[in-house]
């Protein structure tokens, strides 16, 4: 990310000149104030939105030149948890779970199989034909963490992800992305939860009113 | 191969429940398209049977021409010899007066009419038959034009005067079913394309999810124009069951009435090719209503 600028209304910047660069398998916190830009940024990186300057590197592929019919593709090694889980509220669990493999085309027996042992590794596998619904909000935030991990992307982006959850969950929740960074995903997770912070020490990119203000402390390049 | 038979089954499953979850909706669809389609097949069914007359009428068509009193054998032989070179014509036999008579004696009841009478009073006449491709309400008009030109010929008789008249009605027919048929399109068109519409942004929340998983353009637009045809196709099939049903409760009904219309032709249903095209009819409107609704629909 080279001096990248987001305004969703001109002049009023929700990111304003933020350079960063990230690496597979690495993990990263993204944190600041509510209303700091961390949504926004990540964002940009699934092409979400797009930035009002500068230059987003993601795979390979500048986002800011990206056409829009590349951006499903791009969005398919890009696994992304939502502050607000955008689950499927008419499917079930394991349907949700399983849309990441359906749209790429993986047989429904495979997709099956994979989402099962997704489920498990998030505890919900009992919960697998319940509709969104009828889960707590931590469930919900869980079936949203399983999605995004079931493809095994390249990328990470989690929003907030355990906002919802209570503190041993947070933990387990944690060591499973934690492992995808080490299977090599590049991991980027937003909170403003500072004890989860400072339990983990990994590189942390702090936002302020839009600005990265703060890049540290672990080994990370930054441009 | 094997990706492309997956995503297709999961676009027919999507398609399928976006059915069932606007039942209601997709319902009125299906019988707003079952109904158009059910007028437009009965006026085809009518059409269909009309111009099956007309196609059998020229099989057994026979013309005559009766010549004038007093001609020559050469001038007669002239006249037969003229009227062969008219485009439409295939054969032409000269009958004379006395093969006339020898014709009629051998009718039922002709000798005891003859009886009596002193001379030969039947004329001498022309048989004329047309080209197979010619018999047809235009070929007979041609040959009637030819004929009136000609001088030694009293009177053409070809016994179904009807024909044209009822051509005219055919054809009328078919242009009043084109146009009815037209405008029940465009409103089938309308109504298809306002459902899915209605679907498209009942799921609105559904379909931005699945592009933000990665879902392609296709992925989230293929199942709603499935949806429409699938709607279409089933209103053809609906459509197609109550005229066949119709058809065979209403046709011993009105026995008398298609007499009056078809003669001892025996009326028909429509074959299987036509029965697809009124199901495939349906199915094409329903793609194009959907498709009419996915371009009016931006996300
Ligand atoms: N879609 C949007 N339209 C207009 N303004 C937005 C939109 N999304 C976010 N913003 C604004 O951008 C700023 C950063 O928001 P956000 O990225 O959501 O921060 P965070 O996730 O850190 O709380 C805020 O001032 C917010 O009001
Ligand atoms: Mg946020």
């Amino acid at each position: 990310m080279y001096h990248v600028s987001k305004a969703y209304v001109a002049g009023a910047f929700a990111l304003q000149d933020v350079s960063l660069d990230v690496s597979r398998g690495e993990f990263v916190f993204l944190t600041g104030a509510s209303g700091a830009g961390k949504t926004t940024l990540l964002q940009l990186l699934f092409a979400a939105e797009r930035p009002s300057e500068g230059q987003i590197v993601v795979l390979g592929r500048n986002i800011a030149r990206l056409r829009g019919s590349a951006v499903p593709a791009l969005r398919r090694r890009v696994g992304v948890v939502f502050q607000d889980f955008k689950l499927l509220r008419q499917r079930t669990v394991e349907e949700n779970v399983g849309v990441t493999l359906d749209v790429v085309g993986m047989p429904r027996r495979e997709v099956r199989a994979k989402v099962f042992t997704m489920l498990k590794q998030v505890g919900l596998q009992h919960r697998r034909y319940h509709h969104p619904v009828s889960l707590s909000g931590g469930e919900q935030q869980r079936v949203a963490i399983a999605r995004a991990l079931v493809g095994e992307p390249e990328i990470l982006l989690a929003d907030e992800p355990t906002g919802n959850l209570d503190p041993d969950l947070s933990v387990e929740i944690m060591d499973l992305m934690m492992s995808a960074a080490m299977r090599g995903t590049a991991v980027l997770v937003a909170t403003h939860d500072v004890g989860l912070i400072e339990r983990y020490h990994k590189r942390k990119l702090h936002l302020d009113a839009g600005r990265l203000v703060e890049d540290g402390p672990a080994a990370g390049r930054t441009e | 191969m094997r990706r492309v038979a997956v995503i297709l089954a999961i676009l027919v499953r999507s398609a399928l429940r976006g059915m069932q979850s606007s039942a209601v909706a997709s319902g009125i669809a299906v019988a707003t398209i079952a109904i158009a389609l059910l007028l437009i097949g009965a006026f085809a069914l009518v059409v269909v049977n009309m111009q099956g007359l007309l196609d059998r009428f020229g099989q057994d068509l026979q013309i005559t021409a009766y010549l004038e009193e007093g001609l020559s054998k050469a001038e007669q032989s002239l006249l037969a010899e003229r009227v062969s070179t008219v485009e439409v014509v295939g054969r032409v036999r000269l009958i004379s007066k006395q093969q006339a008579l020898e014709r009629f004696r051998a009718t039922r009841g002709g000798a005891a009419l003859l009886e009596g009478l002193e001379g030969n009073p039947l004329p001498a006449s022309l048989d004329i038959s047309l080209l197979s491709e010619r018999r047809t309400p235009e070929g007979l008009g041609i040959l009637n034009k030819a004929l009136d030109g000609l001088p030694g010929i009293a009177e053409v008789a070809h016994g179904q005067e009807w024909i044209e008249g009822y051509a005219r009605a055919a054809s009328l027919a078919r242009v009043s079913g084109y146009a009815l048929g037209a405008v029940l399109a465009l409103a089938t068109l309308l109504i298809v394309s306002n459902t899915i519409r209605l679907g498209l942004y009942a799921r609105e929340d559904e379909l931005e999810i699945l592009a933000l998983v990665g879902a392609s353009r296709t992925f989230v637009r293929a199942p709603f124009l499935l949806e429409g045809t699938l709607q279409g196709a089933i209103g053809g099939v609906l459509a197609l069951g109550v005229l066949w049903a119709g058809f065979h409760l209403l046709v011993p009904q009105l026995q008398y009435g298609l007499a009056f219309f078809l003669g001892n032709t025996e009326p028909r249903f429509f074959a299987v090719a036509e029965s697809l095209k009124l199901i495939s009819g349906g199915a094409g409107l329903g793609l194009l209503g959907s498709l009419a609704a996915l371009m009016a629909w931006r996300s």
